[in-house]
């Protein structure tokens, strides 16, 4: 088993020469019969750089978002790399994890998703539990875990994911029943968002109902249901809204930050100058005002804030054509799967592709003021171990489904 | 062959919906990206104004203060940069070591730090002001944080309580408060410039945006004060103040040929570095804000009037026995009886009852037009803060009463600037020159009282009155003929004469044959039972004068012979 997984790297690494332009020298070409045929890749290169740029973008931009309020905080102890060194340690972790998820075939994936999402209600439970979850700005979201907090909702989108793919493949035959296709799963997602919004932590309930949806929806269910499954969720979310003034406030802030720019819009005004502020080429790497204690939560949720204010239109840009690449190749890793009727694989790319993209695109909006305020991470970038975690994980899933296929194709079992 | 790849098992996924899904997403990634293009390509302006107004201040540049020097530009005031220690209570931290050495360095007591911080509301406090840049440097060092330092200037008076009079101080805020400081504030102050600049939200600069305004540094500002007189002034006025007991005293030294200030110095006094003591009646600068019944010492504008109107001459015989002389219901009472004397011996003698009968023998409107024109009644247009124009009513409401006592120095106010003033008319040929506090380069015009003989008649007088024979033969000094008159006047109390007050005083002028200087002393209260002009006033006239007269190089007109006094119990008094 390591053996194998050490050739499969070892594949993998000498195709990254490749890619870097680390040709193998002519000489060298002919010393073996393997270097002369061009071999099929491996994994899915756009997906793989999209990933692994969005993370080192991420780290250069935590640490340089995070030094001036690092040097000040007295939780930090003045130190101005103590968010670089953690989050440099996250990543690090995070990319051993992916690649020993790696290895781990769909098919065990699909056996432990409905104990995975069990696990992951069961956490959501522990965070509520009081003595047990930690709570940080009236939000209980963590458990301590000693050296780290481990924020189960980032897990449970990843769990979501494998329940939703794997309900709808077993219940392909029910997917036109509302009473048995239908109404579990509803039922299911209404305790996991109930769990949520206890937090509370809108931002996660409102990605893990997009992913259920969008996996429902790509599982063929009944096109009439789920306009009206959509028209309910848009009235609950509405009856949420306005229920709730902290919800309510929040929505508000977003409408017009000018009008109370000190109290509810403070911190969308801060991060909407700093766009301002970055122009076309940014004020340069390191140079960004905002990020001096004015704009909160530059490291996490508006860490594209500050990369629109150094680097610019370019930079943000950069940001989207990733993101959007990110999200096309799992569409198409997903699509390759449908077409080697390989179902479940292909509702959990695309539903990793929802969830990657929905996160992304709700923090970017928030960021620039066309969506409220939610109290999410940029996927891959943003500060935060539970995220990195499970977002390499995600994108190590995609790359299996990926590798599996191309498997396939050569018709070798997988 | 497991689940997923059994094909009888295989889910129909719909590929449209797939890509329009993706559709979504990428519509979703487009609209971004125009909004980012609106933001920073279009927006931005409004975006950039808004992101100033929340972090770019324009901050104040502080203008030097200029210094005050004194006439030979020996450094009288200066400011020396020194900071101050605050703290922002909800950042500062710091344990018992460090509160312990930080007490230590700012010399406090470590609950009072604590307290400080503990009591306040505030998001900013003071912990100490005006430290100076080596302890405050030590205190940067122990990196406490929320403990922050920023630069101040400190105002420091070199000569201390000697000068404090005439210089002032200045607050906390480097604002004048007192005296020259406050007097000249406008040239010394400078004008603040100011700069725009970025500051992060703990409001550290960050960024220097534009200059707006450069800082006009304050202007040095010379006096015509002497320092060298001033010590002189200062010391003999406090030995005297001090040895006679007395509640106060002043001391004015005038350049006769210039109406420069050369010295003034007022007892009791204060130190103008020790900010904790700043308050009270020695702040007073008596010699300018506070006014007395000068007394005798206005017996000479009395005479000088008369023989200007032609009334009398300097040998004309004015009797004055039996001593005293009744006047309605008030007699007015001489210290000896002196008989028939000249209106010379008036002076020499000091004889209220002549200089009463000179001045009855002349209209009230006469004398008040003297008293005017030497400057009695309006203020003396010093600068100084506080200055006062005393009190000469109008000639009209004089009764012969008034009249009388008005000619030797009752009835009328005057403060001790005003006097050492109107005397230079004596000892300049009778013209009248303004006063300054700044060095004057070009003497200024004078203004003509009396006439130059008439002036010239007064200054033998007043010779006369400093010899033996006349009320004030210790203000004699070996090698300069001097001039002058002593003054001893009841102190007014509760609207009456208070019998066992006195204001001692003594104006006077040298070297005779061309005066240099005027220097008028004011005693006041003395109580070791002397309070004659000449026993209190006059010595302390002598010393300085003889002092600032060699200090001034001013060539001897009189042999080098000790000074000669009359036998105890001889010496003239003066006429109260």
């Amino acid at each position: 088993m390591l053996e194998r997984t050490l050739q499969r790297f070892g594949q993998l690494g000498a195709r990254l020469g490749t890619q870097m332009g680390l040709q193998p020298a002519a000489g060298s070409r002919r010393t073996g019969s393997a270097a002369m045929r061009k071999p099929l890749a491996e994994y899915d290169a756009g997906l793989l750089w999209s990933a692994l740029l969005l993370l080192t973008m991420g780290l250069v931009m935590v640490y340089s978002s995070s030094i001036a309020m690092a040097e000040v905080s007295r939780f930090t102890g003045g130190r101005s790399n103590y968010f670089l060194v953690r989050h440099l340690a996250f990543t690090a972790c995070s990319l051993v994890a992916a690649m020993m998820v790696f290895q781990v075939p769909m098919r065990v994936w699909q056996q432990a998703a409905p104990w995975l999402f069990i696990g992951g209600v069961l956490a959501l439970l522990l965070v509520l539990m009081p003595g047990l979850g930690r709570e940080v700005n009236g939000a209980r979201r963590w458990l301590s875990l000693g050296i780290m907090n481990l924020q189960p909702s980032e897990f449970m989108k990843l769990a979501a994911v494998l329940y939703a793919a794997d309900y709808t493949v077993r219940k392909a035959a029910l997917m036109h029943s509302f009473k048995r296709g239908l109404l579990p799963m509803l039922g299911v997602m209404l305790v996991v968002g109930w769990l949520l919004l206890r937090e509370p932590d809108f931002g996660a309930f409102v990605v893990i109902t997009s992913i259920a949806m969008g996996i429902l929806f790509l599982g063929g269910m009944n096109g009439k249901w789920f306009a009206g499954l959509m028209l309910m969720l848009a009235l609950g979310f509405a009856a949420l809204v306005l229920t709730s003034p902290y919800r309510m406030q929040r929505i508000f802030g977003f409408m017009d930050p000018w009008s109370d720019p000190y109290g509810k819009g403070y911190q969308l005004s801060h991060a909407l100058i700093a766009f301002g502020r970055g122009e076309y080429f940014g004020v340069g790497l390191g140079a960004s005002v905002e990020k001096l204690l004015y704009l909160p939560e530059a490291h996490t949720d508006f860490l594209l804030a500050v990369i629109a204010e150094e680097l610019g239109l370019a930079g943000v840009t950069l940001v989207i054509m990733l993101f959007s690449c990110l999200v096309m190749r799992a569409f198409a890793i997903g699509r390759q799967a449908v077409n080697l009727e390989r179902p479940f694989s292909a509702l959990v790319a695309q539903g990793i592709g929802v969830w990657l993209g929905v996160q992304a695109l709700i923090n970017m909006g928030v960021n620039m003021g066309v969506l409220p305020t939610k109290g999410l991470t940029l996927p891959l970038m943003s500060f935060g171990g539970s995220g990195i975690l499970a977002n390499c994980i995600a994108v190590a899933i995609l790359l299996r489904i990926d590798w599996e296929g191309r498997q396939m194709a050569r018709g070798q079992v997988v | 062959m497991n689940f997923a790849a059994s094909p009888v098992l295989t889910l129909r996924l719909p590929v449209w919906r797939s890509r329009l899904l993706l559709l979504g997403f990428f519509a979703g990634f487009a609209v971004l990206s125009v909004r980012a293009v609106f933001l920073q390509g279009w927006n931005n302006n409004f975006l950039q104004a808004k992101g100033e107004s929340r972090y770019s201040r324009v901050i104040e540049i502080t203008a030097n203060r200029g210094r005050i020097v004194d006439r030979h530009g020996e450094a009288l005031a200066i400011s020396t940069p020194v900071k101050s220690i605050w703290a922002i209570p909800g950042d500062f931290e710091l344990d018992q070591a460090q509160l312990v050495k930080l007490a230590a360095l700012l010399e406090m007591q470590p609950q009072d730090i604590q307290k400080r911080i503990a009591d306040s509301s505030h998001d900013f406090v003071f912990i100490k002001r005006q430290i100076p840049p080596e302890v405050a440097d030590r205190i940067a060092e122990l990196r406490i944080p929320g403990l922050f330092q920023s630069r101040e200037f400190r105002r420091y008076y070199p000569g201390g309580d000697v000068m404090a009079h005439v210089l002032g101080f200045t607050g906390a805020e480097d604002v004048g408060q007192e005296g020259v400081e406050l007097a000249f504030q406008q040239r010394l102050a400078g004008k603040p410039g100011s700069r725009r600049v970025i500051k992060d939200r703990k409001g550290q600069i960050i960024e220097d945006m534009e200059s707006i305004k450069a800082a006009q540094e304050g202007h040095d500002l010379v006096l015509a004060l002497d320092s060298r007189i001033q010590n002189l002034a200062f010391g003999a006025l406090k030995s005297a103040v001090e040895a006679h007991r007395a509640k106060a005293g002043g001391i004015v030294v005038l350049d006769v040929v210039t109406g420069e200030m050369l010295a003034l110095a007022n007892y009791p006094t204060y130190n103008p570095n020790n900010r904790s003591q700043l308050s009270g009646s020695s702040l007073r600068n008596r010699a300018v804000t506070d006014t007395f019944e000068p007394g005798s010492t206005l017996k000479p504008f009395t005479v000088a009037t008369a023989i200007e109107t032609g009334k009398v001459r300097p040998d004309t015989l004015i009797q004055t026995a039996p001593g005293s002389f009744t006047i309605g219901k008030a007699t007015i009472h001489d210290a000896h009886a002196e008989g028939l004397i000249t209106v010379a011996q008036v002076i020499q003698k000091s004889s209220n009852v002549g200089a009463a009968k000179i001045a009855l023998g002349m209209p009230a409107q006469s004398m008040w037009e003297t008293f005017r024109s030497v400057g009695f009644g309006v203020p003396p247009k010093l600068g100084f803060p506080g200055e006062v124009s005393g009190r000469v009513r109008p000639a009209k409401t004089w009764r012969p009463i008034e009249q009388a006592t008005m000619s030797y120095g009752h009835g009328i106010s005057v403060s001790l600037v005003q006097l050492a003033r109107a005397y230079t008319i004596f000892a300049r040929d009778g013209d009248l020159v303004p006063i300054s506090l700044v060095r004057v380069d070009t003497p200024p015009s004078a203004q003509s009282v009396i006439s130059a003989e008439t002036a010239r008649a007064l200054r033998a007088m007043l010779e006369s009155a400093v010899h033996p024979g006349g009320t004030a033969p210790r203000a004699q000094i070996m090698g300069y003929r001097v001039a002058g008159k002593t003054g001893t006047a009841h102190k007014q109390e509760n609207g009456g004469y208070a019998a066992n007050k006195y204001v001692s005083s003594f104006v006077g002028f040298a070297p005779v044959s061309n005066p240099r200087l005027v220097i008028a002393v004011m005693i006041d209260e003395a109580s070791d039972g002397q309070y004659y002009g000449g026993a209190v006033a006059a010595p302390v006239f002598a010393k300085v004068m003889e002092g600032a007269l060699r200090t001034l190089g001013a060539p001897p007109d009189a042999p080098m012979k000790p000074i000669v006094l009359p036998a105890a119990g001889e010496e003239l008094k003066d006429s109260v």
